[in-house]
């Protein structure tokens, strides 16, 4: 699991193992401006501030550019965290929360993160082993 | 005569295993060629050898194929398409698999369409001796045939002109923003009887919107929805009906961010089909008769 934060509205959420960053947002009940969700439109793009983003699938060059790469800007809808990430949006990208029942539950997996990794090694260790 | 039909949508896939997998197991298209590296799809109702070509690399249009009624058509658009001031080319039998000797013409808005004539036979998968109803091993969404296509142009009038005064279609309805002072934003047309075969509207030259499948009914509709839904394909809109056409839809994204629909309904045309007007301000209503509103995907995304 890895912790994304999203700018400016910074907003704390947790990514879990092989997860694009647009699929953390979706099931944690936010929305923002995207397209075909497959990589092939470029309209979810956003810059990677700090982290490290890889790609499973095949992206094209052109939705994708390496100078664009090399800049930090991520595809979304592709781009999966190897690490915490801190992700800056544009005003265009409208990011806004639609299900806050979602994110109440997005919160609570956060902080019961936070606990386990910062109070409790115990609990931490037991779930990974259960 | 006439332009036959689309005959063949070859676009570009970022992975072919993905796409082969959408196009087979969730659309139910079958594979009936791989050569140098291109995956050559044909649907359970078509007779032709192919409808759909798949190339790795990238993501959009490579060309559209419009199936033309004889040889002697072909002379007589390569014509009429020089004349208009388009790039033409001949094309030579088998640099199309399996098809013959055509004529590539690019459009004004930079897309390029392959005419042509003979194409090797595949025969229906349901046969043309008593035929079942439909096959029973079809897969997935099972679409029937190939049905039309909807590009691109940031001069939707110029292509407009191209496909009525080079291809003899019809403009069946059409999208302006003021029927005083017409600006085009969008154009449907037609080459037989159907709604349209193709379709162009405002956006970015030389792109691809969608391209659609036909299905039987407002049914197969719902049940491709369903099958869309177990296989976590993104959708864009729908299940929902058009105003333009009267189509019944559902449109939805390839592996590749690539736009496909499945289409049935609408009304038939002909020669002396009176063309419908929808104005800018109800163009919600044009596209979407039930909600009429458009989300910004539907306007934004191009391939």
């Amino acid at each position: 699991m890895v912790t994304l934060r999203l700018l400016p509205a910074d907003i704390d959420l947790v990514g879990h193992e092989g997860e694009a960053i647009l699929t953390t947002i979706v099931r944690d009940g936010f929305k923002y401006r995207i397209g075909c969700r497959r990589g092939g439109c470029g309209i979810c793009k956003a810059d990677i501030l700090s982290g490290e983003v890889s790609y499973p699938t095949t992206v094209a060059d052109s939705i994708l550019t390496p100078a664009e790469r090399d800049a930090g800007v991520a595809l979304t809808c592709r781009a999966v965290p190897s690490t915490d990430v801190v992700v800056r949006f544009s005003e265009e990208s409208k990011l806004r929360l639609v299900v806050p029942l979602a994110f109440g539950i997005a919160v609570a997996e956060l902080t019961g993160k936070t606990r386990a990794r910062t109070q409790n090694p115990d609990r931490e260790r037991e779930r990974h082993a259960g | 005569m006439p332009v036959n039909r689309l005959g063949f949508v070859h676009i570009r896939v970022t992975d072919m295993p993905e796409a082969v997998n959408h196009y087979t197991n969730t659309l139910g298209q079958k594979v009936v060629a791989e050569v140098d590296g291109k995956v050559y799809l044909k649907s359970w109702d078509e007779w032709d050898h192919h409808s759909v070509v798949l190339e790795e690399g990238g993501v959009g249009l490579v060309k559209l194929g419009y199936k033309v009624s004889s040889d002697d058509d072909l002379g007589e658009y390569e014509d009429r398409a020089r004349v208009f001031g388009c790039t033409v080319e001949r094309v030579s039998k088998g640099d199309n698999l399996a098809i013959g000797d055509g004529v590539s013409i690019i459009l004004p808005s930079g897309q390029r369409v392959d005419l042509y004539h003979d194409v090797e036979y595949g025969g229906m998968q349901t046969g043309t001796l008593n035929p079942d109803a439909w096959p029973r091993d079809a897969v997935g969404a099972a679409v029937h045939h190939l049905d039309h296509a909807l590009i691109a142009a940031e001069d939707p009038a110029m292509v407009e002109r191209f496909f009525g005064e080079v291809l003899d279609f019809r403009v069946s309805e059409r999208v302006v923003t003021d029927p005083a002072d017409p600006d085009l934003i969008g154009t449907w047309m037609f080459c037989g009887q159907k709604s349209h075969d193709i379709a162009v509207i405002k956006g970015p030259d030389n792109k691809i919107h969608h391209f659609a499948y036909w299905l039987e009914d407002w049914n197969e509709i719902l049940r491709a929805g369903d099958i869309l839904g177990m296989d976590d394909v993104p959708i864009d809109v729908g299940p929902t009906r058009h105003g333009v056409s009267r189509g019944k839809t559902i449109y939805f994204f390839d592996p590749s961010g690539n736009r496909n629909e499945v289409f049935t309904g609408g009304y038939m045309t002909g020669p002396d089909f009176p063309t419908i007007t929808w104005t800018a301000d109800q163009l919600g209503k044009a596209i979407f008769s039930i909600t009429r509103e458009l989300n910004e995907r539907f306007t934004s995304v191009f391939t």
